[in-house]
């Protein structure tokens, strides 16, 4: 078995395969950094949204903990089908990566919802009284007194969820994103060893993640929050 | 836009639908188990082993940490045959996403395993405990309140993930409500009514750990 699979390597990482498998590789970055950075903007907006001494106007403040607590709870498959079907019944003539970018945002902005949640909490009411004390508005007491506090508590935990959300990418191979999980599949109908396709697959995934994961748990050590009030 | 919700056509698939969940819910909880065996073992060797122990257990978790559960379904499904070892759909999910939690609940327990105090463990070797008492008499029982909201979650998570079994065809939540969009065609409907019922599964469940966590541990921590 393994000599075969010895045999049918040079084939495998022919330049043409290494081209697809490139262009697989550079649609799963895209797909979940771009997902991932949006849906951490859209997520710090619901946090700031729900919260009780900033923006709290009845109806947004429940409707961003209604979607927070709905959309972190449906697996990411449903949530692509749900999109995907939506979309179509929208009207809208949107490809495939689109509509695979909108779900991993709508799930990292429920996740990162709760990440910048945390963070905002992290926060000393103390500073909330004396920003208040001083008469700064909401926004200034966000963006000049909270927010320099609060980054260092939400950037190393939001390192761990992009993780998560670059392997949820794995799943849009389902509706035919070109990435990498779909590449793999490609190859292996072309009739390429279940072994190689998926072995190879896996080890990209893992030298994404991994790097990913190294960067998140240097910060941690490096932003370790003061102990200040 | 010429397309009309009609909920009619689907509502008769409910009972269809929660024999479903019911799978789901019981692929979830199976794999959660042997994800805490393994897990246990593998937090243990992690803890009180030496370097000859620790580093495959490392490779272990750290490689299934950094890959998604799909591949490593896929790559168990379609590639392990080529060895010889031949899997049916649900033998396959059900390895993998055991193989997926216990490198997760290895984290987890061992993190546990260093809340414990030292001077603990030199009281249980003074008294002559083997390894298997000191983990069963002596770590477990204390770590269980500090380990029960992380648990809790991964069970959640671990629930969630059971739609992974769609794709290879396993007639859980997920896989049913694939059939039932073959069958009728109301796709946006049926999706929609499946995650209705992922999120009032996972709250039920969420409320009853929550719950247990109270009552048995003194947990106040909130659930996923």
């Amino acid at each position: 078995m393994w000599q075969s699979i010895i045999d049918e390597a040079p084939r495998f990482f022919g330049y043409y395969n290494l081209i697809f498998i490139g262009e697989a590789l550079l649609h799963t970055l895209a797909l979940s950094f771009v997902g991932a950075f949006v849906g951490f903007a859209c997520g710090v907006v619901l946090a700031v949204l729900r919260h009780e001494r900033l923006f709290a106007l009845p109806p947004f403040n429940w409707l961003a903990i209604a979607y927070v607590e709905v959309f972190r709870r449906i697996p990411f498959l449903v949530k692509l089908m749900c999109a995907f079907f939506a979309y179509q019944l929208l009207g809208f003539k949107v490809t495939m990566f689109v509509v695979a970018v909108t779900t991993v945002i709508l799930s990292a902005a429920a996740f990162s919802a709760e990440i910048a949640r945390a963070g905002l909490e992290s926060v000393h009411r103390n500073q909330w009284d004396a920003a208040e004390a001083m008469n700064f508005t909401p926004l200034q007491t966000l963006l000049l007194v909270i927010m320099p506090q609060a980054w260092r508590v939400v950037l190393p935990p939001s390192f761990s969820y992009t993780i998560g959300f670059i392997k949820s990418t794995s799943i849009a191979s389902q509706i035919g994103v070109l990435e990498l999980t779909y590449a793999a599949k490609v190859l292996n109908t072309k009739g390429f060893s279940a072994f190689l396709c998926f072995g190879t697959i896996l080890v990209l995934y893992f030298l994404i993640c991994y790097p990913t994961k190294l960067l998140g748990e240097h910060l941690e050590r490096r932003l370790a929050p003061a102990r200040r009030r | 836009m010429h397309y009309t919700l009609q909920f009619g056509q689907v509502t008769g698939y409910f009972p269809y639908l929660l024999g479903g969940a019911w799978l789901s819910l019981q692929l979830g909880a199976l794999s959660f188990l042997i994800g805490m065996a393994i897990g246990l073992v593998n937090a243990t060797a992690l803890t009180f082993g030496n370097r000859l122990v620790r580093a495959p257990v490392h490779a272990f978790v750290i490689f299934f940490l950094n890959t998604p559960l799909l591949v490593q379904i896929f790559f168990i499904f379609f590639a392990l045959p080529e060895v010889g070892i031949v899997l049916n759909p649900y033998e396959a999910v059900l390895i993998g996403m055991s193989l997926n939690a216990g490198a997760y609940l290895t984290e987890i327990q061992r993190a546990g395993f260093q809340s414990i105090r030292r001077a603990e463990i030199e009281a249980a070797e003074t008294l002559g405990f083997n390894l298997f008492q000191l983990v069963w008499y002596v770590i477990l029982p204390h770590i269980c309140k500090v380990l029960f909201p992380p648990l809790s979650n991964q069970f959640i998570i671990q629930l969630m993930t059971t739609s992974i079994a769609a794709i290879f065809g396993v007639e859980e939540l997920t896989g049913r409500t694939y059939n039932i969009n073959a069958q009728t065609f109301r796709s946006l409907e049926i999706f929609s009514i499946t995650a209705g019922v992922y999120v009032v599964l996972t709250m039920i469940a969420s409320a009853m750990l929550f719950v247990i966590g109270r009552k048995l541990f003194r947990v106040t921590a909130k659930v996923f």
